[in-house]
C-alpha cells in the first residue's frame, strides 16, 4: 500500500468514524441540541419585531435624568427652598432617589410612586416658621 | 395608494425575514450534531460542549443573520473554536488556581468520569461487536486528535470531519489556505502514524 492510499484510508475511516458518533447521539443531547436552536432563532425572531428594545434602557435612564432636572428646576419660592433645604426638599430627595438604580426601577415598575409623589408636593414647613 | 405601497413593502420584508428564518433554522439543524462532537471532543465534556455549541448558534444568530447564508459555515465553526478556545483558557486558569488548593483537583470534572464508550453506541444499530468497535476505533481517534497541535486538529476536524474545503476552513481558522495545507499535511502525516496500528 502506497503512502496516499494509507492516506487515503486514514481520512476515509476517521470520516466514518466520526459520522457514526454524530448518527449515534442519545435523544437527550438531540432535544437539548433542538432547543438550543429554537433558542437561537427565537431571539432573532424578538430583535427583528422589537428592535425598540435595544434601545429601551438607553430610554428609560433619559427620561429620569429629564425628569429630575424638571423637578430640580420646579419654580418656587427661594426663602422656603433654602429654608427647606436643611431637610432636604421634595424635589431634592426624588433626584436623590431617582439618580439610584432603585429609583429607576421604582419609576419604571411601581405606578403607586407617582401617586406618593404627589402627596410630597408641599415643602415641609420650617422649624421656626410657624 | 401610498399606504398599499407601504404595506405592501412590510409584507414583502416580513415574508423575507421569515424565509431567511427557515433557512438558518436549516443551516443550525444541519450542523448542530457535527459542531456538538466537534466541541465534545475538544472539551471532553458534553454539558460544556452543548453550551459552546448553544453559544456559537446565538452568535450566528444575533451578529451574521443578515449575511450571506454561503458565509455561515465557515463563520460558525469560527465562532465555535473561539468558544472552545475561551473554554479551554478558563479550564487552564480554573486548573491552575485550584492547583494550589490542597485536596483539589480542576482537572476532574464535576459530572463524574469520562463517557464510557460502551455506553455511547447507540442501540437497535448493526451488531453490538461492531459497535464497541467502531467506539473503541473514536476513542482512539479522539485521542490521537487531543494530542496534536491546536491548529492542527482544526484543520484536520474542518477538512476531514466536517467536510469543508480549503477556503472555507481558512475562513473558519482566521488563517491562509497554504497554512490549512500544511497544518492537514502534518495532522494527517501523525494520525496515520498513530492510528494505523490500532485501527
Amino acid at each position: 500500500m502506497s503512502n496516499d492510499e494509507r492516506w487515503t484510508e486514514t481520512e476515509r475511516r476517521a470520516r466514518e468514524l466520526f459520522d457514526a458518533s454524530v448518527d449515534g447521539l442519545d435523544g437527550e443531547t438531540l432535544s437539548r441540541l433542538n432547543r438550543a436552536r429554537h433558542a437561537a432563532l427565537a431571539e432573532v425572531d424578538h430583535a427583528r419585531r422589537s428592535p425598540w428594545r435595544a434601545w429601551l434602557p438607553a430610554a428609560a435612564a433619559a427620561s429620569v435624568a429629564m425628569l429630575a432636572v424638571v423637578l430640580w428646576r420646579m419654580p418656587g419660592d427661594s426663602t422656603d427652598r433654602s429654608a427647606a433645604s436643611a431637610e432636604g426638599t421634595p424635589a431634592a430627595e426624588v433626584v436623590e432617589l431617582l439618580a439610584t438604580s432603585e429609583g429607576i426601577d421604582v419609576a419604571s415598575e411601581d405606578p403607586e410612586f407617582y401617586a406618593w409623589l404627589a402627596t410630597r408636593d408641599e415643602p415641609p414647613v420650617p422649624n421656626g416658621a410657624g | 395608494m401610498a399606504g398599499s405601497v407601504s404595506l405592501d413593502f412590510a409584507g414583502a420584508h416580513e415574508e423575507t425575514t421569515l424565509e431567511s428564518a427557515l433557512t438558518l433554522d436549516r443551516f443550525l439543524a444541519s450542523v448542530e450534531r457535527r459542531a456538538f462532537r466537534i466541541a465534545q471532543m475538544a472539551v471532553r465534556d458534553r454539558d460544556e460542549a452543548l453550551d459552546i455549541v448553544q453559544g456559537a448558534m446565538l452568535r450566528l444568530a444575533r451578529g451574521y443573520a443578515r449575511r450571506p447564508s454561503e458565509e455561515w459555515k465557515p463563520l460558525f465553526y469560527r465562532i465555535l473554536y473561539n468558544g472552545i478556545r475561551d473554554w479551554q483558557r478558563r479550564s487552564t486558569v480554573r486548573s491552575r488556581i485550584f492547583g494550589f488548593l490542597p485536596g483539589q483537583r480542576a482537572d476532574v470534572d464535576d459530572d463524574g468520569p469520562q463517557e464510557d464508550p460502551i455506553e455511547r453506541v447507540a442501540s437497535g444499530d448493526p451488531e453490538p461487536s461492531q459497535q464497541l468497535m467502531a467506539a473503541e476505533a473514536m476513542e482512539h481517534l479522539e485521542a490521537a486528535l487531543a494530542e496534536l497541535p491546536a491548529r492542527q486538529q482544526q484543520a484536520f476536524t474542518l477538512r476531514c470531519l466536517e467536510g469543508l474545503d480549503v477556503a472555507d476552513t481558512a475562513a473558519a481558522m482566521g488563517c491562509s489556505e497554504g497554512s490549512v495545507k500544511t497544518h492537514y499535511f502534518r495532522a494527517l502525516h501523525t494520525l496515520r502514524d498513530k492510528l494505523t496500528e490500532v485501527w
